[in-house]
């Protein structure tokens, strides 16, 4: 910050001009806090809007009612239940917060269990064995990846994907096993090939001249696939799998919405990631490098380490943009409260219920605040999640720079 | 790059997975924009109509929609949009591909979009027009003659109404106006529509069954499999025109989507009015004004989590604060007589923009820090040492250098909240909304009035209409426009970026 020269004896002009100065920078300064306040005050309002639940004593909320099982009629053990609407008038509404928490977390769990190791892996790639003129085309692509609407994806997900996926289950199953086993063929084929061949195939560029070879995979093994379940699975892998294992398939699932949200979490995580992997000061690299290390080998024990805060705090972030994605946990998981651990069953998440019930819940009705509460908590661990990984990306570029001046 | 790499032998397996999850991601992700454009734009080329002809002697026609595997796992099947709702009760037949004698494409074949009961797929047998009938080959050249004219009646009638009897009506409610004049109006619009009579076409579906369909009713009529690739071609732009410009017909499930994109356009233009000073405001003060101290850092962090903040938050609060408490208040004050019900006191356009703006403030907030620390501090200092005061250095010498990052700001946020859809359902946006926000009628810009959103629009005909597998080529096109809207403001700012880049350098550690 500079500030003005100390002031001397001024003419009239040049007062005007310094009180116009002051005026502005006053302005500025006013504009800039209240606008700052107004942002902040998101956190407050909600927490304000929720208080009159816990100091109004409602018989039908409390604060173990909402996490607890609560004793249902025809039910032998208690139940966790969320029915905020009655059929009849007699019947109370049931608030249990648990189902939605549970189905916001398994929605998420899906989705980092599919995305982190394709972002991370997409991020180790880029960072260190792709050549520097695809990476640079590579980064913006997946920005554009990120930039598609969550309505899309939840839209094709929900009303594509699924009824297909549910008409060829055992060909997107066998997808599964079928790409990861083919990208290691790619590499076992790769280095039998004859010199000139596998140079004009430089590994730099694997990231696309892989494409074609796995789209190949994917028909095929989708053409096979019918085949394979009538052989194993007696032609209905869906029936096998209820009388085997006992596992319903609901066509909207915990699977479906793990793909789509790990679709649009990828970027997000490749994207931290890969800032958290090039930013390794390169002495370190080319240290392990010429004492003979491979790339993997560097990567592994000297760079990932170095960079492991940085990754922890790129799966953070995507981590709080699935717990709060709404359009797409919305259109692809069939929206029921169910508490089950099943991936092939759906979910109703926190951010959903709240997208579907809050414009026809009374204001400051009970109903009404528990969503607040929703949004609340929702509120709460992304902001934490996020200011966690601020925090240790922070003190990780503090790290590289240290790093950075040492060697 | 003419320098040899050393082969990379001896790597092992794991830098292929790394590769090939690099591989995987951007198929998915060209599939993904393959199948949107795909079926987004292939649906309004007038493809070929088939008749098929059964080995149980039944004889039917439609577009051939898909094919696939029995459940049983007994042969194919394959599916057949044969619309004539009113004469079969339904729009789909599935057929059993071993059933299938021959399938022909008859050059007649007609297709007719209909305002009632979707479109119809057969023979033209005649037209009983108000200018005697026409049988046989004559039908056709008739029918199309007849079929423009009443395009141009429709055309004037709508016009009439828009430009003439609606402002006459408005002007009435409020105070006497001329009923002679609206009168002679009404009596015009029913002499255009008596004109417009008057027709009726003998169709026969390929089955044989007789069917009586009034002109009138009748939208449009072509023969696909008589057409040429050019004539396909210009019937193609056509259907792609009539998409973007038209208004949705039959609950959202047909017709164009005129009102979504000028409720989407209409909103986030609202939003960047304000979203661009507070949030430009807000990002001069944290890195030009404030002392840097620790506070301002936390605050700095503070302003960038709430990017990640999900948006459906700010639905909630924009819920809470803007619409029922600042609506509520202003209803009360302005708008008692029109209680209970609301006016501004329920979601619309004016509070959904300052929701999204909201939602958007940290991105513009932390694109003009970016740009403003980007700016050498030795420009700030020879414009002091000149002897201009802070304000004068800022607006003469750092904004103009910003202006590319901020630009780069506002587009982001744009596309980011061009495509957000939870939030508004929450403040303001209608399945199907009657009147547009702006209208002749002062003060000509609505706020209080809700509107329609091409992402909302996306998921109430997709999760809500009737029949999905028919809407289904609608949702896809309008999928695909709100992505090309998003991948076009997106690169729009990446290029800004770039340019920026080139032109500063990289931006200094803080």
């Amino acid at each position: 910050m500079i500030d003005p020269l100390p002031p001397k004896p001024v003419p009239r002009r040049q007062r005007l001009r310094r009180g116009r100065d002051r005026l502005a920078t006053a302005l500025i300064t006013a504009g800039g806090i209240g606008v700052v306040v107004a942002v902040m005050a998101i956190g407050v309002f909600l927490a304000l809007e929720v208080v009159p639940l816990f100091l109004a004593e409602d018989p039908q909320v409390s604060w173990r009612g909402l996490w607890l099982p609560q004793p249902i009629e025809g039910h032998e053990l208690p139940q966790h239940r969320w029915q905020p609407d009655t059929l009849t008038a007699e019947e109370s509404p049931r608030y249990g917060m648990a189902p939605l928490v549970w189905g916001t977390l398994k929605a998420a769990f899906w989705a980092l269990l599919f995305a982190v190791p394709l972002a991370l892996g997409a991020a180790v790639h880029s960072a260190t064995f792709m050549s520097r003129r695809l990476r640079t085309r590579l980064k913006p692509t997946l920005e554009l990846m990120e930039a598609l609407p969550g309505v899309v994806i939840g839209f094709v997900a929900g009303l594509v994907l699924a009824p297909w996926v549910e008409r060829h289950l055992a060909g997107a199953f066998s997808l599964v096993a079928v790409l990861p086993l083919g990208m290691l063929l790619a590499g076992l084929l790769w280095s039998r090939l004859p010199a000139s061949l596998a140079q004009r195939l430089p590994p730099g560029w694997a990231g696309l001249w892989l494409m074609p070879w796995l789209a190949l995979l994917v028909i095929l093994s989708l053409w096979l696939s019918p085949w394979l379940e009538a052989r194993v699975f007696g032609g209905d892998l869906r029936g096998w799998l209820e009388a085997a294992l006992g596992l319903d398939y609901a066509s909207r699932n915990a699977l479906i919405v793990g793909l789509a949200m790990g679709f649009a979490v990828i970027p997000g995580i490749y994207a931290l990631a890969e800032d958290a992997l090039s930013g390794v000061p390169p002495s370190l690299g080319e240290g392990a490098q010429a004492l003979g290390a491979t790339r993997w080998q560097t990567l592994w024990k000297v760079v990932l380490p170095a960079a492991g805060p940085g990754i922890f705090s790129a799966v953070m972030i995507g981590a709080g943009r699935a717990v709060g994605e709404t359009m797409i946990v919305l259109m692809a998981s069939g929206n029921t409260a169910l508490m089950t651990l099943s991936p092939l069953e759906g979910m109703r998440s926190m951010a959903a219920s709240i997208a579907i019930e809050l414009p026809e819940a009374a204001p400051g009705g009970t109903h009404y605040r528990l969503l607040f509460l929703a949004a609340l908590l929702l509120f709460v661990f992304t902001f934490l999640v996020n200011t966690l990984a601020e925090l240790v990306r922070m003190r990780l570029r503090h790290r590289y720079r240290r790093l950075g001046r040492g060697a | 790059m003419s320098r040899r790499l050393p082969r990379a032998r001896g790597e092992g397996p794991w830098p292929w997975l790394a590769a090939g999850s690099v591989a995987l991601s951007l198929l998915m992700l060209g599939g993904l924009l393959a199948l949107l454009a795909v079926r987004g734009l292939g649906h309004f080329w007038p493809a070929a109509v088939e008749q098929v002809a059964l080995a149980d002697g039944r004889l039917l026609a439609g577009q051939p929609v898909r094919e696939e595997r029995r459940f049983d796992g007994e042969g194919r099947e394959r599916l057949y949009r044969t619309d004539n709702r009113d004469l079969d009760g339904g729009i789909w037949t599935w057929v059993a591909v071993e059933a299938i004698e021959r399938v022909e494409t008859p050059r007649e074949l007609l297709v007719l979009e209909r305002r009632r009961w979707g479109s119809f797929v057969g023979w033209l047998v005649a037209m009983e027009g108000v200018d005697g009938r026409h049988a046989g080959e004559a039908a056709w050249p008739a029918l199309q003659a007849r079929l423009a004219e009443i395009q141009a009646l429709r055309r004037e009638r709508d016009e009439l109404r828009d430009r003439v009897v609606v402002p006459l009506v408005r002007r009435l409610e409020q105070e006497a106006g001329s009923r002679a004049e609206l009168a002679e109006a009404n009596a015009r619009i029913r002499a255009l529509q008596a004109r417009m009579g008057g027709d009726t076409l003998v169709l026969e579906s390929v089955d044989g069954r007789r069917l009586e369909q009034p002109l009138e009713e009748v939208l449009r009529a072509w023969r696909p499999n008589a057409m040429s690739p050019l004539d396909k071609l210009a019937a193609w732009g056509q259907g792609v025109w009539r998409f973007l410009a038209e208004d949705p017909r039959a609950a959202n499930s047909a017709g164009g989507v005129w009102p979504a994109i000028f409720g989407t356009v209409l909103m986030v233009l609202l939003m960047s009015v304000v979203v661009t000073p507070f949030g430009v405001l807000a990002g001069i003060y944290l890195n030009e004004v404030a002392h840097q101290g620790p506070l301002t850092r936390m605050v700095r962090i503070g302003v960038r989590n709430l990017a990640g903040v999900p948006s459906i938050v700010y639905g909630v609060f924009g819920l809470g604060v803007f619409v029922y408490g600042i609506g509520g208040s202003l209803d009360e004050w302005f708008f008692a007589e029109a209680l209970p019900s609301p006016t501004f006191g329920t979601g619309g356009l004016l509070w959904a923009s300052l929701t999204l703006a909201l939602l958007t403030l940290p991105v513009v907030i932390v694109a003009t820090e970016e740009g403003l620390a980007r700016v050498p501090d030795h420009q700030r200092e020879g414009a002091l040492a000149l002897g201009a005061t802070r304000m004068e250095m800022l607006t003469r010498v750092v904004l103009p250098m910003t202006m590319p990052a901020m630009l780069t700001g506002l587009i982001l946020a744009v596309a980011r909240a061009a495509g957000e859809v939870a939030p508004l359902m929450l403040v303001g946006v209608a399945k199907l909304a009657p009147q547009v926000p702006v209208d002749g009628d002062f003060p000509f810009l609505h706020l209080e009035r809700k509107f329609m959103h091409l992402g909302y629009h996306i998921y109430d005909v997709a999760f809500h209409g009737g029949d999905v597998q028919a809407a289904l080529p609608l949702v896809y096109a309008t999928a695909l426009l709100l992505v090309l809207v998003i991948l076009v403001l997106n690169l729009t700012a990446i290029f800004l970026r770039h340019h920026l880049r080139a032109r500063h350098g990289a931006l200094p550690r803080h």
